[in-house]
This record gives structure tokens, sequence and C-alpha cells, in this order.
């Protein structure tokens, strides 16, 4: 079993790279035709990992003129089911592939019974969720050769045998394995109105010194809970919840997220930007996103369409 | 008296998940939590919509052309069932379409269009969805680029069909179809009649190319031999043509347009791979 300590001391030397953006299809060309003043791009992994044609292509540039992170959707850590050794091998190797400068998923379970179900489903945080976890980072850890680092996900339910709040879930992990953490501010904002805590409570338990990364994101107002749908500017309370976090983060690496209606290139950076006035506490909050809860919607949490190539922009018919 | 352990939870949210009619209302105010504002039913359904939704959004770019076919409304409703008899098996999404077009023929889904044959129509549809699956999968499959391509100079017994390759025999003109849908230049039930296309990637662009019955067999016969000449002679035995009339055909009508098209690699860049 890997040393927890080492593994510690290895997040620890990771790197701060600033404000960095999701790397997504729309903009692969502005990408490789422009080289955008940014900080650094997070792929998802999963995207990349079995391409033998453009997005595998695509990453490898990418990578030649910027820092590149691999966060993933499906690595399952806390499923019963097996993990799955094909997966971590390609995650590997793309992760070397691409220098990455860390590799991340989220603290979830996405299908057990050899089904996926491509969402990010939510553990009972108990004891018996935790030793399942703890031996399952250790085993990733050791495969992969690297720490890994855990996103907190957006949750919607909660189950009767949880006895753990979720920050204390993740120190006693970061403890026990050395692992990094992945502070996504706008699924503690979701997941705490989801569960009718307060995200601030959340905030002052989480173990910052362990945080290696930030996340930013929108999310749509239904009412009676809050989805993370990745496909709006970031709300006001949500930037308010960030600026107490990066005080706390000793300079976290931050990404913003937007995965539907994606917006031209320029109009994402300049969200993300936003983020260092909020660092100096000089965002003017007329700027920001209002939140307001919407009548109707078709949007779906935690959205994975976008990790479809579109592909008809790169077919034709010949003669 | 409920089974809390992890194993079990997980078995009973997924079944929840895909096959949301069996959960029974007790089990979930014994497994979740009501929130301020949501009982757990409640907050389950959250789930379950967005499974459904999510996957059917991931189905549709995979098939825009078959969606346009059947009509939005039509499509995720074969969707639904799809992705209820056949859940997501990968870690990946590109798969989630792999058994699409199998599962339009084997539930086969007449009478989708009144003004039409149902058989007809459902064949159309089979054909499509094959055809989109081919692209989909050529679109990210191993390729050639990066490497030297053959030239008209490169002798036949180099020539072999490059990795990214694809060949297929329709009975309708699905490939026109589709780039007919692309291009929102007309999307009508096109007529019965037999089509071949091959498909060739270069530069990370997909191409298909129509081709004849005999272009097809002569193909078919280059992926079981990977050699000019022999696939010269079974399509001469197939077709009852002395093979020196198809080797004349091949140097001066098809050989150069196919070498053009990205259909061959030479074999010795293809060995240093």
């Amino acid at each position: 079993m890997p040393d927890a300590a080492k593994v510690a001391s290895q997040v620890s030397a990771l790197p701060k790279l600033g404000l960095g953006v999701g790397l997504r299809n729309e903009h692969f060309n502005h990408i490789l035709s422009e080289k955008p003043d940014v900080d650094w791009f997070e792929a998802i992994s999963e995207n990349f990992m079995d391409s033998g044609g453009r997005p595998g292509w695509i990453i490898r540039q990418i990578a030649e003129h910027y820092p590149v992170v691999l966060h993933g959707v499906s690595m399952s850590i806390g499923s019963t089911d097996p993990i799955n050794e094909t997966y971590l091998q390609r995650l590997k190797t793309l992760a070397d592939d691409v220098q990455a400068r860390w590799v991340s998923d989220h603290l979830c379970w996405t299908g057990v019974q050899s089904v996926n179900s491509h969402d990010l489903l939510p553990l009972p945080l108990n004891q018996e969720t935790l030793d399942h976890v703890i031996a399952r980072v250790h085993y990733v850890q050791e495969v992969l050769k690297r720490p890994l680092i855990l996103e907190n996900p957006s949750t919607y339910a909660s189950f009767q045998n949880s006895d753990i709040p979720e920050p204390e879930f993740l120190r006693a992990l970061s403890d026990a394995t050395g692992s990094g953490l992945l502070l996504d501010v706008n699924n503690v904002y979701v997941s705490c109105f989801n569960d009718g805590s307060n995200p601030l409570d959340y905030l002052e338990s989480i173990p910052f010194d362990r945080v290696v990364q930030m996340h930013l994101a929108g999310h749509t107002h239904c009412g009676s809970y809050l989805l993370d749908t990745h496909d709006q500017p970031v709300t006001r309370a949500v930037w308010e919840l960030f600026r107490l976090a990066w005080q706390r983060s000793n300079g976290a690496s931050t990404l913003l997220e937007w995965d539907g209606d994606v917006p031209d290139f320029q109009s994402l950076h300049q969200e993300v930007l936003k983020a260092r006035d909020f660092m100096q506490g000089e965002l003017d909050t007329t700027l920001v996103t209002q939140e307001q809860p919407v009548q109707k919607h078709t949007n779906v949490s935690n959205p994975v369409d976008f990790m479809v190539p579109t592909i008809r922009n790169h077919s034709r018919l010949g003669t | 008296m409920t089974d809390t352990t992890l194993r079990n939870m997980q078995e009973w949210m997924q079944n929840a998940l895909t096959q949301p009619h069996l959960v029974q209302k007790e089990e979930v105010a014994a497994r979740l939590t009501s929130s301020n504002r949501l009982s757990g039913s409640q907050r389950l359904a959250i789930y379950q919509r967005s499974y459904i939704s999510r996957l059917c959004m991931c189905l549709a770019e995979q098939f825009p052309a078959s969606r346009e076919a059947l009509g939005e409304e039509l499509f995720d409703n074969f969707a639904r069932v799809f992705l209820a008899r056949d859940p997501s098996d990968s870690y990946t999404l590109y798969e989630l379409g792999r058994r699409f077009p199998a599962f339009l023929e084997e539930t086969q889904p007449d009478g989708v269009d009144p003004d039409s044959q149902p058989e007809t129509w459902v064949n159309f549809m089979i054909d499509l969805a094959t055809y989109e699956r081919a692209l989909f999968v050529l679109f990210d499959a191993p390729g050639h680029e990066g490497n030297l391509w053959p030239t008209s100079d490169t002798p036949d017994e180099d020539l072999v069909l490059q990795p990214c390759f694809n060949l297929g025999a329709y009975r309708f003109p699905v490939a026109n179809y589709y780039h007919n849908v692309l291009e929102k230049s007309g999307s009508g039930l096109p007529p019965l009649a037999e089509s071949y296309v091959a498909i060739t990637r270069y530069d990370y662009f997909t191409s298909s190319i129509p081709i004849t019955g005999p272009h097809y067999k002569f193909l078919q016969a280059m992926q079981e031999t990977q050699s000019v000449d022999a696939s010269l002679g079974q399509l001469a035995t197939s077709i009852g043509v002395p093979k020196e009339n198809l080797q004349e055909t091949w140097v001066t009508h098809i050989r150069d347009r196919w070498i053009a098209n990205h259909f061959f690699v030479d074999r010795n860049t293809l060995s240093k791979e």
C-alpha cells in the first residue's frame, strides 16, 4: 500500500496553474489557431483516452502549448463493481502522454452490475463507504503512479444511513490516502441548497490544505431545487462563496466549466477572468448574474452530451 | 428491514433509474431523506429525469439524421425504449449507440410514416442508423494521419486498404440523405435504391464515396485479402468477366481516383505505424 504521507507531499507540490478553462469541442479550432492567453486547460479524460482520431490529435497539440489537467467522469471510485482495469491503464497512458499536471474525478459512483448511468451518483456517507473508497483510492494511485484528486459532486438526494458530513468524509479520505481535493464551489452551493444546509458551514469543514483545484460553473434554479447544468454564467452567490474559498485555499488553480449552450471562447474566458476581481475583492457586482428561478426548463444535471463529438462538421460526400 | 449495505443501495438506486416504474414509495422513504423542500421520492425523481434525458441527448448527437427522419418525439421514444433495454455498459459515451441499429432491426418500429409502406420505412431507418454509426466510429478510429500516403507511382502490390475505412451496402441512398439533412436541403424518404458507399478518412475528415456493386465486391475482397491482384481475380470469378478486362478498367478508370480519395495506404508505411 502506498504511503499516504508520500502521496500527500506530492499533492502539496502540485503547481498553482492560475485560471483555466474547460477544453470543449467548439473551441478546438480557435485554440489551435489563435493560441489564446489562457493559463491552462482541463480536458475530460474519457473524450481523449481512446481517441485514434481528431480529439486525440487535438489534445496532444494543446498539451504542447498549455498545461493540461485530466478530469474524469467514469472512474466510479465509489462503485461496488470492480475497478475497470482497461480504463485505468488508458487513463494512465493519456496522462503520461500529455504530461497531465494531475488527474481528477468525482466522489461518486456511476453504475453497478456493469451498467454505466453516465451520472455522478451520490454515495451514502458512512464508515462502510469510507473504508471502501479509501481502499480503491489507494489502488488507483498505485496504478496511476500519481495522486488522485477527487471532486465534491453536486447532489440532489441524501441517504438515511449517511452519518458523516461530506467535508468530513473528504477530509478523512484525504488523510487516509494522501489524495487531493477539487473543491467545486458551485457544487457546494447546489448540494447545500438541495439538502437545506449552509454552504458556509460546509466550507468551514473543508481541509483547504488539501485543495489543489477549484471549479466554478453556472446552475439552474428550478424553484425547489438547483440543477448543476453548467450552461450559464456563475451566479453572484457562487462568486461570493468562491471569494471565501479562494482566500483560504492558498492560491488553488481555478477553472470554469461550461458545457451547455457553450459561448464563444472569448466570452468564456472573460467569465473565468472575473475570478481575478473576486480574488482581489474588487468585482463590480452589477457585472455578475443574479439568480432567478426558471418556470420551465429542459436542462439536465451533469450534462454529458457535450462529450459526444460533433462529427457533422468533419464529414463530406465525395464523388 | 431494508438492506443498507453499499452494494444493495447501489443496485437499488440504479434499478430506480433504469426501471422507475418499479420503485416503491415506502422503499424510497426508507432509504432517502426528505429535504426542507422535497420528499425523498421527489429528490430521486431529479436523478430519474436527468438519467434518461441526458442519454437521449447523447444518442441524438450520434444519430442526427435518424432523429430528423423519425422526428424528435418519436426518436426520443425509441431512444428511451432502447436505453431501458440496453443500458450503457461502457465507460465511454462513444459506445452508447453501438447497438442502436441492431435494436431498430430487432424491434421493427413499423408504421411510423403512414404515407409509406411500413417495411420500407423500417428498412430505411435501419440502414440510416447503420450508416450514421459507421461514420461516428470512423471519426475517432485510429487512422493514417501523420504518415505518408501512396501516390499513383505506388505499385499495386504495396496498396492495402487504409486503417480508417468502412464499406457499406444499403437499400437506400443513406449517405446522400445524411448529408442533405446536414445541409438542410430536404429530408423526405428517399426512393428505394441500392447504394454502395466507401467511407475513408483523411486529415480527420471522413468522405463518403459512392461506388458501384462491382466496386463493392472488389473492396470486400480487398478487406479479405489486402491484395489488388487477388481481389481482381475474385471479382472476375464472381461476375464472370476476364481478369484482363478488369485489370484494364482498374488501371484506366479506378486506381488513381481511389488513391486520390485515400482508399489505400502503402503497406510499407502501415507496417511502421
